[in-house]
């Protein structure tokens, strides 16, 4: 089992009267692309928020490297190593591209009281941007003047740029086109290359099977299903999904 | 916005570069928002140099920068909260209740330094009651510092009963009086501290942290910022700043205020709009406010020298904000 990099066990979590996750349990393996699909309430945002620190479990356990972890904040999450891509990016749409890289991680010196290093920051943010071969103009535009997939790359840069191991894409691609969606996915098999594990959450049963190693199916709060992506045909995925295919625990695990 | 240009615009590019990013950075709205102060107080100065030519003395000009003084120095405080999305409608009211307290502190014998501290921490006090009631009980900041506002001038009311207190030293007078070459200490104190705020705002991680949650506090939560403490400390800089005003009002006049003048707030929200700050948060500038605050009071002094009678000016103050926030809004 030296090659989990997360497992997460009957998790649950209850907003008043909506059971959001009813003991969601998964796994996700070192190096690899582990995809979550499931429909809208299905509690992928849910999972991936307690996973992330920004929501807490009422019960359940959450693994990382085989030791539990109990996140109460998302600092803790990303303390953890675990860096995660909002499915609304979560940029400062004002800010640059290299502060929003450097959120709430800024590298000061200290000269009488801690000045940021913006010079710096700004050489290892272009740098870093060149090295993802991102197409962003120049890392000090404000992230509002890029297009749909620039504002993507900003964002899963920034978590490439943070994560010690492992990173949480929530639909990475739902807001970009054919092209910059070619692009994002290419830019996340770097990132598995690169030794990252990646947990990624998609509508996009066609992006599933081109990504992924392992899916895991949610309904209703559960995970019902998981397979490895290439047993599992997209019309399954689907039918898993909608529940026209009864989940089969037993058919992999 | 070529895909190919990732080479272009590194911090350590060649002049050549340099110029052709300030050549596609112009006709951007922030361009367009920083130069609107500047620009419109040059336009200004011309026309009424032209219409009277005293305008320009430096008598004049330096005797206009020492008014400006106050405005400005609110006008900094009002950028805090302005960037952060918010408003601080208690700001004028906090510079009475600061010179009210601060008087307070005199007539009990305190020593002035000592008094001038009470001014600044009641304006940090204001500050941080809004801080409170906008970070955490999640109150809007207009509802916030409208109650306050009225919290604060009663309270001032209360301890001044009305009256003002004269405070009759060379010291804290000599502020508004001395000067360098013709420019007044108090003028020289508002610019020290827009320094001092520019650095703040920045060079550091709090400034860049006040930016990100006026721009997306949604972001700011997702990436760990503590919301509520960079909102506290955002209203803190914006009373902390009524409480100098206070203390720069008290100097100026040699007594205390304890009633609130109205037109001190309009003329901040003014500056800071005309300054180019986004009313909806996370872009802003110091400079900016400054020109801003600065251009009113130039404006104001203008007309007085035209002969204009005085009951204009807040007519013409309430038209330049409005002229202004409406251009920065058609550049969304």
């Amino acid at each position: 089992m030296n090659d989990i990099k997360v497992e997460v066990s009957d998790l649950r979590k209850r907003f008043g009267n909506v059971e959001a996750l009813r003991g969601a349990s998964l796994t996700a393996r070192k190096g690899e692309i582990t995809a979550i699909v499931g429909d809208n309430g299905a509690g992928k945002s849910t999972l991936v928020k307690c996973l992330t620190g920004l929501y807490t479990p009422d019960s359940g356990e959450i693994r990382i490297d085989g030791e539990p972890v109990h996140f109460t904040t998302p600092k803790q999450a990303r303390a953890a190593g675990i860096e995660t891509v909002y499915q609304d990016l979560a940029l400062c749409d004002q800010l640059s591209v290299w502060q929003n890289l450097y959120l709430e991680r800024e590298l000061t010196r200290f000269v009488g009281f801690p000045l940021l290093r913006r010079r710096e920051m700004q050489r290892e943010a272009h740098r870093l941007v060149s090295d993802l071969a991102v197409n962003v103009p120049s890392v000090n535009r404000p992230v509002k003047r890029l297009s749909g997939g620039q504002r993507q790359a900003v964002a899963i840069a920034r978590g490439v740029m943070w994560a010690r191991g492992m990173i949480i894409l929530d639909e990475p691609t739902a807001a970009l086109g054919l092209r910059e969606t070619a692009q994002v996915e290419a830019l996340i098999r770097r990132v598995v290359d690169a030794g990252q594990t990646v947990l990624v959450v998609s509508h996009n049963f066609e992006q599933v099977k081109r990504l992924s190693s392992q899916v895991w199916v949610m309904r209703a709060g559960n995970v019902v299903q998981g397979v490895r992506t290439e047993d599992v045909s997209g019309e399954e995925l689907v039918g898993l999904v909608t529940g026209a295919i009864p989940a089969v625990s037993a058919r992999h695990r | 916005m070529t895909t190919t240009s990732t080479t272009i615009d590194t911090p350590t590019n060649a002049p050549a570069d340099r110029l052709r990013s300030w050549g596609r950075r112009l006709g951007h709205e922030e361009v367009w928002s920083k130069a609107t102060a500047p620009v419109a107080l040059v336009v200004l100065i011309i026309v009424f140099t032209i219409a009277n030519p005293r305008f320009l003395s430096w008598p004049s000009i330096t005797s206009m920068l020492a008014d400006s003084t106050i405005p400005i120095v609110l006008a900094l405080g009002a950028t805090f909260a302005v960037t952060l999305a918010g408003i601080d409608l208690s700001l004028a009211a906090t510079v009475a209740l600061g010179s009210v307290t601060m008087a307070t502190a005199y007539q009990a014998g305190w020593p002035l330094l000592l008094c001038c501290l009470v001014a600044v921490a009641t304006g940090a006090a204001v500050g941080a009651f809004n801080g409170t009631f906008i970070g955490w009980v999640r109150i809007p900041d207009f509802i916030v510092t409208l109650g306050s506002l009225s919290l604060v001038l009663g309270l001032g009311l209360i301890i001044s009963q009305g009256k003002p207190v004269q405070i009759p030293e060379a010291a804290l007078t000599s502020v508004s009086i001395h000067s360098i070459g013709g420019i007044r200490f108090n003028f020289l104190i508002a610019i020290v501290i827009a320094v001092l705020l520019h650095i703040v705002l920045f060079h550091t991680r709090f400034g860049t942290h006040l930016l990100a949650v006026g721009d997306n506090t949604e972001a700011a939560t997702a990436m760990g910022l503590k919301v509520p403490r960079i909102k506290l400390a955002g209203y803190i800089i914006c009373g902390t700043m009524g409480g100098v005003g206070a203390i720069l009002l008290t100097s100026y006049i040699g007594s205390s205020q304890p009633a609130t003048n109205t037109d001190y707030l309009l003329k901040a929200i003014a500056a800071v709009v005309l300054g180019g700050v986004s009313l909806f948060g996370g872009r802003a500038t110091i400079f900016g406010p400054v020109i801003g605050a600065v251009l009113l009071t130039f404006l104001q002094s203008g007309l007085t020298l035209l002969g204009v009678s005085a009951f204009y000016s807040p007519l013409v103050i309430g038209i330049v904000v409005i002229a202004a926030a409406t251009l920065m809004r058609g550049r969304k």
